[in-house]
């Protein structure tokens, strides 16, 4: 309990990485909605590895003395740069294989998986400077967020989170049934472009900040798990973020309590709230 | 009945990435016209279709529209097509109908959810409105795709296969209720079919699309010997 009050205090030394995870876990579920509509499950393994990728090389870069900024901050905003970089180039390139239907789309993004993860261990391996950087960030220790990063990603993921509201129809109707949204007059190139840019903003954001493993479970797991137990496209999306949040803060504070990494005790708590829905869901079809 | 042309085919040549299917074609359908477009799988009938609705660019030839811009179309796609993932219930697939009509960050208004109640009325859905569209029956999901046609305030309505896959009595459903809506809402039809026995005999307009032929008649009786000829002349046999 004691622990709890201290958390909920506004002088709470680690507030802002309190504040960031809960920020993710209300934003992801309803990007990743869209993953689990739109069975592009897998893609949501294969882009966190890519913005992985896109940190390291940032991280190699800055050691090898190209930076934009003279001072230590240039490395965080250059990581970000190589991660939204290097995410972007990949969703869309994806997305144009995917449309012109080259070769399956499993292989493409199995491919991608392996020459991400690959290239982040080489870039690594290069550069053991940035090595306890990555290493923190694939375990998901969501310690020190500066003020101007905490205010830079409430920004970002706001206007993302604003975005997936007020183009709600549309992002829905495109990806549900393509010729129908075309004949209600939609750009439905437009609006999947749009998608693709929110989905690499928030994967290569989220990835800096998080890491890659807790951005896969935020963006699939409450989704996964809403779509269990609502009916209805409202519901669904509302959950999907509860279970984020709930997560989210929980997590923290167990991993607070109990000094775990935060991340991955996110995850064993998202996964738990996913089993107990689907025992709950069957106990509940059995009694019917 | 009306005689303004609401669409017009010229020298129409259509197909995927560049690959001819179907060439030549020319043909109009007029305001307030019943068509079937009808021919066995793979013959075309859903190219040209999208094609019409603009889905699809046509590989040559022109299209145009009545009042010279594209026209209201209800579009009841193939229900296969639609994954069932998606958890909407009933109401929420009939209410993307109004999508196109409502601007970004706006809410649904109370007229759209009213126009929504009477399109779930009109196809005897209204009850099931808040069952799981994946959990209905093939039939039921066939007319829920019909009121969100209807929901789009269409000037034109196409259905694509709309009976394939659906039981005896829910063709025969489907069918009565396309009949009444053609009535009730004075809408122009165009409904693609493989299956010859669902042609109603009041039709106005025949197309018959088979072996890169487009043929067109005023009826089912017209086109008969051509189609039997045809038929017997390839081996198919149509039921």
């Amino acid at each position: 309990m004691e622990q709890l009050l201290e958390i909920l205090s506004p002088h709470f030394l680690l507030k802002n990485s309190l504040y960031a995870g809960l920020i993710v876990g209300f934003v992801c579920p309803q990007v990743g909605i869209f993953f689990v509509l739109r069975r592009m499950v897998l893609l949501g393994i294969a882009l966190p590895q890519v913005s992985n990728a896109g940190i390291t090389f940032a991280f190699l870069l800055h050691t090898l003395g190209i930076h934009f900024l003279p001072h230590m901050e240039s490395e965080k905003f250059m990581a970000l740069t190589g991660s939204v970089f290097f995410t972007l180039v990949a969703i869309f390139i994806l997305a144009i294989l995917e449309r012109r239907r080259k070769g399956f789309t499993e292989n493409r993004i199995g491919f991608t998986y392996s020459i991400a993860g690959a290239v982040s261990i080489l870039f690594v391996s290069w550069n053991p400077y940035g090595q306890t950087e990555v290493l923190s960030l694939l375990k998901g220790e969501i310690v020190s967020i500066p003020d101007i990063y905490l205010w830079l990603m409430l920004a970002i993921y706001g206007t993302i989170f604003l975005c997936l509201i007020g183009f709600h129809r549309s992002f829905i109707v495109v990806s549900y049934d393509a010729d129908m949204a075309t004949t209600i007059g939609k750009k439905v190139i437009l609006w999947d472009v749009l998608l693709y840019l929110i989905i690499g903003v928030v994967i290569s954001f989220g990835v800096m900040t998080v890491g890659p493993l807790v951005i896969f479970g935020f963006l699939l797991i409450p989704a996964i798990t809403a779509r269990m137990i609502t009916r209805g496209i409202l519901p669904f999306c509302i959950v999907s973020s509860i279970i984020g949040v709930v997560a989210s803060f929980l997590g923290f504070y167990l991993s607070y309590r109990f000094d775990l990494p935060t991340g991955p005790a996110d995850i064993v708590l998202l996964s738990a709230i996913l089993l107990v829905s689907f025992l709950g869901k069957m106990v509940f079809s059995w009694k019917r | 009945m009306n005689t303004d042309h609401c669409i017009a085919l010229r020298d129409v040549s259509v197909g995927y990435h560049g690959r001819q299917i179907l060439a030549d074609i020319n043909f109009s359908l007029k305001t307030g016209e019943f068509t079937v477009m009808f021919g066995p799988n793979g013959c075309g009938k859903t190219t040209l279709f999208k094609t019409i609705l603009g889905i699809i660019p046509p590989i040559q030839g022109t299209i145009t529209y009545g009042n010279a811009h594209y026209p209201g179309f209800g579009y009841v796609p193939q229900r296969q097509i639609l994954d069932e993932i998606y958890p909407f219930t009933a109401e929420e697939v009939v209410l993307m109908g109004t999508f196109g009509q409502v601007k970004p960050f706006c809410p649904t208004t109370k007229t759209n959810r009213a126009w929504v109640e009477q399109c779930l009325k009109d196809v005897g859905m209204f009850e099931l409105k808040k069952h799981l569209f994946s959990e209905l029956s093939g039939g039921q999901k066939q007319r829920i795709l019909i009121a969100r046609a209807l929901a789009t305030k269409p000037g034109i309505l196409l259905l694509d296969e709309p009976i394939t896959g659906v039981d005896i009595m829910a063709q025969r459903m489907i069918m009565e209720l396309i009949s009444l809506l053609y009535k009730k809402h004075a809408l122009t039809i165009v409904m693609v079919t493989h299956e010859i026995h669902s042609i109603p005999k009041w039709i106005d307009k025949l197309i018959w699309i088979n072996n890169n032929k487009v043929l067109i008649g005023d009826s089912l009786e017209i086109l008969a010997p051509l189609i039997a000829e045809e038929a017997s002349f390839q081996g198919t046999l149509w039921h």
